[in-house]
Parts: structure tokens; sequence; C-alpha cells
């Protein structure tokens, strides 16, 4: 054990705030629905999506959980261009543990997202194999331009020791 | 075609989504996200890795699961919240397919249990991608029940 330093645990109410520099766009959501194989037409028909009860097309729920457009930030050396805690643990092999998103409403193409992100936990486990392991938790909540809530997401990230651990999991 | 919403019950099946993807669903999901990492498209990167092939980004998961709920629920439905586990990596070339039961049913929610798991050439399960995960699905309204 070890993993959970001082200075990882003063990590906890950490936040980042990105404000997004234009809205989501209409053209963005397309994009993304093309991309992942989704013809649902509330993404893409105005008259489709104003026969059910909506202002005009929306875009696919999951996308303001799955993109860095918000961030505004360069991509780094391996071409990661989104939010980032920066924790550096040498000696461990970074997997992603799971995401729990919470939607407020559909994402219009007017919105102009506020993330703000915070590490909710980090926490010190062994996994079945016996490697020890520091889950961070972490948790993004989206807002508008108006300060309406849009969504939540919360998120694992698991560092596993390679003193001890086997092969990888996602 | 969709459920028929009124008639969905504890013990019913969410409609399987099935899909093959490819590299080039992976750059194009690399762009729509603004997620350019190496990990999802470059082969010299993951050969320096030791992964044999590039790695599907985990969180399209959470948007192929959504899709399948609402393909199953029509567009009068608004998947409230997700939560998923990553279980296997998965390589770009393969056939993923969501699946899921209804463990709570009224008129104006679903709750489902849901799965991700890798299939062979055959269509057996070959090994778990997603797992556990599940979600709720307010019903009657395309943006929630509140709205």
């Amino acid at each position: 054990m070890g993993l959970l330093t001082d200075e990882v645990r003063a990590l906890v109410g950490a936040q980042r705030v990105y404000t997004a520099p234009e809205p989501m766009g209409a053209a963005a959501g397309r994009y993304f629905a093309l991309a992942v194989g989704d013809a649902n037409p509330l993404y893409t028909d105005a008259a489709f999506a104003q026969a059910h009860g909506l202002a005009g097309v929306t875009l696919p729920p999951t996308l303001v959980c799955e993109t860095n457009q918000y961030a505004g930030l360069p991509a780094d050396a391996e071409g990661y261009a989104g939010h980032t805690w920066g924790l550096d643990l040498p000696g461990t092999r970074q997997v992603r543990g799971g995401n729990r998103y919470v939607f407020a409403r559909r994402i219009r193409p007017d919105d102009v997202v506020t993330a703000t992100w915070e590490i909710t936990s980090a926490t010190e486990k062994q996994n079945r194999s016996g490697a020890d392991m520091l889950v961070i938790g972490s948790k993004a909540t989206y807002t508008n331009q108006d300060g309406e809530l849009l969504a939540e997401n919360e998120e694992t990230i698991i560092f596993v020791s390679l003193a001890t651990a086997p092969g990888g999991a996602a | 075609m969709s459920a028929d919403i009124a008639a969905v019950t504890v013990g019913d099946a969410v409609a399987p989504l099935e899909r093959t993807i490819t590299l080039t669903d992976m750059v194009a999901y690399a762009g729509a996200t603004w997620d350019w990492h190496q990990l999802h498209y470059d082969p010299a990167y993951v050969a320096a890795k030791k992964l044999p092939g590039p790695v599907v980004d985990g969180q399209v998961f959470g948007a192929y699961l959504v899709e399948a709920l609402q393909d199953w629920l029509g567009p009068d439905s608004f998947v409230r919240t997700i939560d998923f586990s990553y279980r296997n990596l998965v390589f770009a070339g393969e056939t993923i397919r969501c699946t899921g039961t209804v463990t709570e049913a009224s008129p104006d929610r679903v709750v489902v249990d849901l799965r991700v798991d890798v299939v062979g050439d055959d269509g057996t399960p070959s090994r778990t991608a997603v797992a556990p995960a599940s979600a709720e699905v307010l019903l009657g309204s395309a943006d929630g029940t509140s709205a």
C-alpha cells in the first residue's frame, strides 16, 4: 500500500471549471450521431422533434459527457485535449472504472456548456489479484449559460500498481 | 420498431443493439468528441503498448446503451440515469452487443439492467465489455416527465 499519499488525499475537493467558447451546435450533434451510427430523428429532424414536444433538434444525450469541446485545452503529447487531474503516479497504470450519467433534460444546440469537475473521493484498495489500487472518484456538473443544470457525470479512475498487477481491464 | 410502452413489464428484454466497431467508426468518434488520444487510432502507438490493436473509447458504450434504450422505447422516452462499469478492453474491428432486462416497470418509468458483450464470429459472447450497468428511463415525454 502507499498510493494514497497526503498529496493525493489533499486533492479531494479540488475543482476545475471550463466554459465552452461557443454553443454546442446542431452540427456537433449530427456528427456524433453519425459517428455512433444512431439514426434517431430527434437529432436531425426538427419537425419530428417538435411533434414530440421539443423546441427543435436536440443532441444525443451522452455527448455532453463525452466531448472535450468545452475544455479549450491544447492536445497533450498523446493527443488528448480534455480535462485531466494531471495525476502522475509512477509504477501504476491507469484504467477507467466506470461512469454514471444523470440527465436533467436534453441538450439543445444553443446550450453553452460550463463543466465543473471536482474530485469527490480517493480510496486505496486491493483488487482480487492482490494488486494495490488507488480509486479516484470525480464528478462533472454541466450547466448552461443561464445556470440551468444539464447533466452530471460521475467517473471512476483506477491507478493499479504495476508491482503486483496482472493484465488489464478497460 | 419501438416497444409498446404501456405493455412493458418486468422481465422483458431490451431490443439488442449490435455493432461492429471499425477503425473508421473510432476515428469519427474521436473527432466528434474532441478526443484525439493515439490509443484510439494509432497502430504504432498501440503496438508500443503491446496492445493487439487500437482501443475503443469506453465512453462510446454509454452512447450505444442509450441508443438501444431509445430505439426500443421510442421518442417519447427520456433516459434519466445510466450507470456502467468497464470490464475488458475492446479493439478495432470487434463486434459488440448491448442487451438488457427490465427490472422495474410502471406507467411513467422503467429500470433496466444492461450489459455489453464482445461477440465472436458465431454470435456468442466471448468476453464482457461493460457490466454491471443499469438505467432509469422516464416514459411519456421526449424530455422527461418534468419537461
